[in-house]
């Protein structure tokens, strides 16, 4: 019975890699959609903004929200208080040549007049490093943003377990 | 185009998934996983990674699933401020989602930066995330080579001159049977949809 159940499996096995092509690779993204709180200053519109809560012992953190600038202008930096994180940087995650996942460093971050830019997981992020304390929910973090035109302009950043 | 197996090496259950998913495919009503199938699963049955256990001991783990469960792989970094903690909290929401069915999930977590994640920060870092979980940490450079082989991954890490690390890893998902094959690889981004996606479509499977 053993003997007759693994043919059968085996032929079914077969009659399906001949019948059928291959699954291909379908990837899904998150689609929740951003928070609606916003805050206008300078022509400059940020939404969805939070920042993840940290893991036990994490060291780093990553802040998140939409920018739209009326204007073109570029992102050139973010700064929080060293209550919260010692260096802030804006980052973004990249493929490299291997297939792996790495980030590095942008020191300005294009922002074209009327278009949204998003940074989100695995893409832009504000990078927080050298955190104080881990970042918890409910808190509410103060991110200063630096814009190539000169302006700048504080967020508030909710700190939550997923994105809003 | 047929594929000639060593039945001593994959087991019929097995067998069996990969056929259902195959013929599932066909179907316009059949599940689809947002993860990868391979044709021929990645062998991972070999592969043995130092495990850092509950009382800090050390002991070689085979990345193979317990009988009748799955097991969740994936090669990170606690100091990684985005992929990394993206991933284990979708992986967590996907679990909270599926309930009872999670017991038969568990998670390994490979660190390629095993100089600065120790065993204590990667215990409590997992904690954070999965109640059932493995601490892979390994500081013998070929044994994690030959983890990154089997699972087709890579990694680096780049000291700068300033004293900062770049670490760069790939960030699939590996879901393994309980005969040490991966039967489905999922790509970063897909959110606590697509692992609860996935997740509930083997654990279906495994019934």
């Amino acid at each position: 019975m053993k003997k007759i159940k693994t043919v059968a499996v085996i032929a079914i096995f077969a009659i399906a890699i001949t019948a059928c092509s291959n699954s291909d690779s379908e990837s899904t993204t998150d689609g929740s959609d951003a928070a609606t709180k916003s805050v206008v200053e300078s022509g400059i519109t940020v939404e969805g903004s939070w920042a993840r809560n940290s893991p036990m012992d994490a060291t780093v953190g990553a802040a998140y929200m939409d920018i739209t600038s009326s204007t073109d202008d570029t992102l050139v930096g973010a700064s929080v208080d060293e209550s919260v994180a010692m260096m802030t940087e804006v980052h973004e995650t990249t493929t490299q040549a291997d297939g792996s996942m790495g980030m590095q460093e942008i020191k300005s971050l294009d922002l074209k007049a009327g278009v949204k830019t998003e940074l989100k997981p695995g893409g832009y992020h504000i990078m927080l490093m050298n955190l104080a304390k881990p970042l918890v929910v409910g808190e509410t973090i103060l991110v200063t943003l630096t814009f190539g035109s000169g302006a700048t302009q504080v967020v508030e950043v909710p700190v939550l377990e997923e994105a809003p | 185009m047929f594929v000639v197996l060593n039945k001593s090496q994959v087991s019929r259950r097995t067998l069996f998934i990969f056929s259902a998913l195959l013929l599932a495919s066909c179907s316009t009503t059949a599940s689809q996983t947002v993860g990868f199938i391979r044709d021929e699963p990645l062998d991972v049955s070999r592969v043995f990674i130092d495990e850092q256990t509950n009382s800090m001991q050390t002991k070689p783990f085979n990345t193979v699933a317990p009988a009748g469960e799955l097991l969740v792989l994936f090669f990170g970094y606690t100091n990684c401020p985005d992929l990394c903690p993206t991933t284990l909290a979708d992986i967590r929401a996907a679990l909270a989602r599926i309930g009872d069915d999670s017991k038969k999930v568990s998670v390994a977590f490979v660190t390629v930066d095993p100089e600065r994640d120790t065993a204590e920060r990667m215990t409590s870092y997992l904690a954070s995330f999965v109640d059932r979980f493995h601490v892979l940490r390994t500081t013998d450079v070929n044994q994690l080579e030959l983890a990154k082989e089997a699972f087709l991954a890579a990694s680096a890490i780049r000291k700068n001159a300033d004293g900062s690390v770049e670490v760069s890893h790939s960030a699939t998902t590996y879901i393994i049977d309980e005969a040490g094959l991966v039967i489905d690889e999922i790509p970063f981004g897909v959110g606590a949809d697509g692992f609860e996606n996935d997740l509930r479509i083997f654990l279906k499977m495994i019934q």
